[in-house]
């Protein structure tokens, strides 16, 4: 227990700050928790690692909370993962229901988180230590793993592959650092370039490029149109709310919490993943489930809950493998690499009071997320409507002090952010994924070490099959995601021609997802 | 058989040329994913395009030019004219002051739709106290370096 003489007043406060900002990107449409996060970062630099934290899952719990706002008043899911929310939240706001729906979602929502982080707690602990033995052989195969499991999931997997090679071939630019056993060559650029990319690209201007930058590019290409602006928000006469409203939604709660955990550990794999699976399965499993659409409370329990719980999810891969579990998380490695903290399977047991400090913050948000958002909804709701030409100007901003300060004041780093915006406009323009190619990108250079060195001290490439039993399931897992989207992809093809428009819905839902 | 199979699997890496190794690998697996790419997705909506079924990305989409380029070259504008301001006032963080100020009032005034007098006070408003809040916490609370 020596943590609990770690937190202080600014502890809570930066938590409870961070999850406040999150809940209004959030509930902003088209800004997610991603965003968030590094839109924030620049604060986190004068703050010392365990205040960082703070904020960081402050902003990560607010953000992914955040989107049911819109979901349920307006229609639109303001993060990808409140897609489903949208289904029951909106026919309730127009029954005269908002505010009772978004206090079911509101509830919804922190079971999951907190059901999640329990399970972060328990479970990622065991997971580092059995990874800990892993050799470079098997830390090769996990990332292996990773790549495989988010192409599978992709729309389509070839695409999801090659977007992830092309994030790996980014991470290759510069030099093979002698630090990892490299010879210090640098490749893949020509001279003059030297000056500026000897380390290659740094991390955090990249994902900020791509995640900030590009939205704003994206968003300036349809015209920044305010639609917001004719919507009435409806949010009714607040009553009709009591906790008897979850009398037996106790089994599709916890169940959808899990899935949502679960999903969340697979890497790259966004919120709406977990909340389409969440509903579907309550749609499939509840007695009564001929409501679900026309404003059930049920459909809410099941995809706040489930979208919540990603955040726990997410973190049980980066905490013990340094594997990101979705596209937040890959910022969030980003800003702990900044604060020194090396994620991986050594991270826990060596940093046993900061992993604590984790867990305190993760919940504390979610605590504090419940409270801001079950009382001062009403008022919270209101930044929907705060008009894009104010806010992207200052997101642009934000994003050129994260990218400039991180390397005490690089340049370069500042044109990276538009590099990489442009770039990020253009993949999601011609149909490439977002997410394989950042987690390729996170992976590449060690997934070079790992491979270069195992070939170097064994000679020979039977031992990435060899080597240890694990290595083998770990091919088996690999192969079973190859089969899985195999399978997937012929099943929307039969379905695809049977009914050709809502296929077309799913895999837009399907594209959104990874953004 | 076996001599042979493990002759074939066998690698050895000269330490002189090994970080061009990996890249090698995942060259050759880049062009043959975009050659696999090419022939099951490209040529089929290429064909779908030829037919007017659906249109090629980005030029074939309606799109609010002047907002998207306004914006490419507002960044540029950003970025370029930061570094030179800022080396004007080295250390003080006055060259993100100033430029973010007119960066945010020009932005804001393009991605604004209908202009009015009380909409264009809260722009200038804004254009002037968000840089100032900014570079106010950051650089002189927080003593972060901007340029």
């Amino acid at each position: 227990m020596e943590f609990l003489s770690l937190l202080d007043i600014t502890f809570f406060l930066l938590a409870g700050f961070g999850a406040l900002i999150g809940i209004i990107f959030g509930a902003i449409p088209g800004m997610t928790a991603t965003m968030a996060v590094a839109v924030c970062l620049p604060l986190t630099y004068a703050l010392g690692l365990h205040h960082g934290l703070a904020l960081l899952l402050g902003l990560y719990v607010g953000g992914i909370s955040g989107g049911m706002v819109p979901a349920v008043l307006l229609n639109i899911p303001g993060t990808p993962s409140s897609i489903t929310t949208t289904f029951d939240g909106y026919p309730m706001a127009r029954k005269g229901e908002g505010e009772k729906a978004l206090r079911v979602s509101v509830i919804a929502s922190v079971v999951g988180g907190l059901i999640s982080a329990a399970v972060l707690f328990l479970f990622a602990p065991m997971l580092a230590d059995f990874s800990i033995k892993f050799s470079y052989v098997e830390k090769f195969l996990i990332i292996l793993l990773a790549l495989s499991v988010i192409a599978s999931l992709s729309s389509s997997m070839l695409v999801g592959i090659f977007s992830g090679v092309i994030g790996i071939w980014l991470s290759l630019i510069g030099d093979y650092s002698i630090s990892d056993g490299g010879n210090g060559k640098t490749r893949l650029m020509f001279d003059f370039m030297e000056p500026y990319l000897f380390e290659g690209f740094s991390l955090l201007p990249v994902l900020i490029g791509i995640f900030g930058i590009s939205t704003i590019l994206l968003e300036a290409e349809k015209g920044v149109k305010s639609d917001l602006s004719n919507e009435r928000i409806k949010f009714g006469k607040g009553g009709g709310f009591s906790l008897s409203i979850f009398k037996g939604r106790l089994t599709n709660l916890v169940r959808s919490s899990f899935i949502g955990t679960f999903v969340g550990m697979l890497p790259g794999v966004g919120g709406s993943a977990a909340s389409v699976l969440a509903y579907t399965q309550e749609k499939n499993l509840s007695r009564d489930s001929s409501e679900m659409g026309k404003g059930a409370p049920q459909g809410l329990v099941a995809s706040e809950s489930a979208n919540n719980a990603l955040t726990g999810g997410a973190l049980i891969p980066l905490l013990s493998l340094g594997i990101p579990g979705d596209s937040t998380t890959a910022v969030l490695i980003g800003a702990f690499t900044l604060q020194g903290i090396q994620v991986g399977p050594l991270f826990i047991p060596e940093n046993s009071e900061t992993w604590y400090i984790m867990m305190t913050a993760l919940v504390f948000a979610n605590i504090v997320m419940f409270f801001l958002m079950f009382y001062a909804i009403k008022h919270i709701a209101k930044v929907v409507m705060v008009p894009k030409h104010i806010l992207y100007p200052i997101i642009v901003m934000m994003c050129v002090v994260g990218a400039y300060a991180i390397n005490y004041g690089i340049m370069f780093d500042v044109w990276t952010l538009l590099i990489f915006g442009i770039l990020g406009y253009l993949i999601q323009k011609i149909g490439l994924e977002v997410a394989p190619l950042i987690i390729g990108f996170i992976l590449g250079s060690q997934a070079e070490v790992y491979f270069v060195k195992s070939l170097e001290s064994f000679g020979t490439l039977s031992i990435f099959f060899t080597k240890s039993p694990i290595a083998i399931v770990l091919w088996l897992l690999i192969l079973a995601s190859v089969v899985f989207s195999i399978v997937m992809g012929l099943k929307s093809r039969a379905r695809h021609s049977q009914e050709f428009t809502t296929d077309r819905s799913a895999s837009r839902l399907d594209k959104k997802e990874l953004s | 058989m076996e001599s042979g199979l493990s002759s074939l699997l066998s690698v050895s890496i000269d330490f002189e040329t090994s970080h061009l190794f990996f890249p090698t690998i995942i060259h050759w697996i880049m062009a043959g994913l975009f050659v696999l790419i090419l022939v099951t997705k490209v040529v089929p909506f290429l064909a779908e395009v030829k037919r007017g079924e659906r249109t090629l990305p980005i030029v074939g989409e309606p799109m609010d030019a002047f907002r998207f380029f306004g914006t490419l070259v507002l960044i540029v504008a950003y970025f370029y004219l930061m570094a030179v301001v800022g080396n004007l006032f080295p250390y003080t963080g006055y060259g993100f002051l100033f430029v973010s100020m007119a960066f945010v009032l020009l932005m804001s005034l393009m991605y604004m739709h209908e202009w009015t007098k009380k909409a264009v006070t809260i722009v200038v408003i804004n254009a002037v106290v968000a840089p100032g809040l900014a570079w106010f916490i950051l650089a002189k609370l927080f003593n972060i370096t901007l340029p």
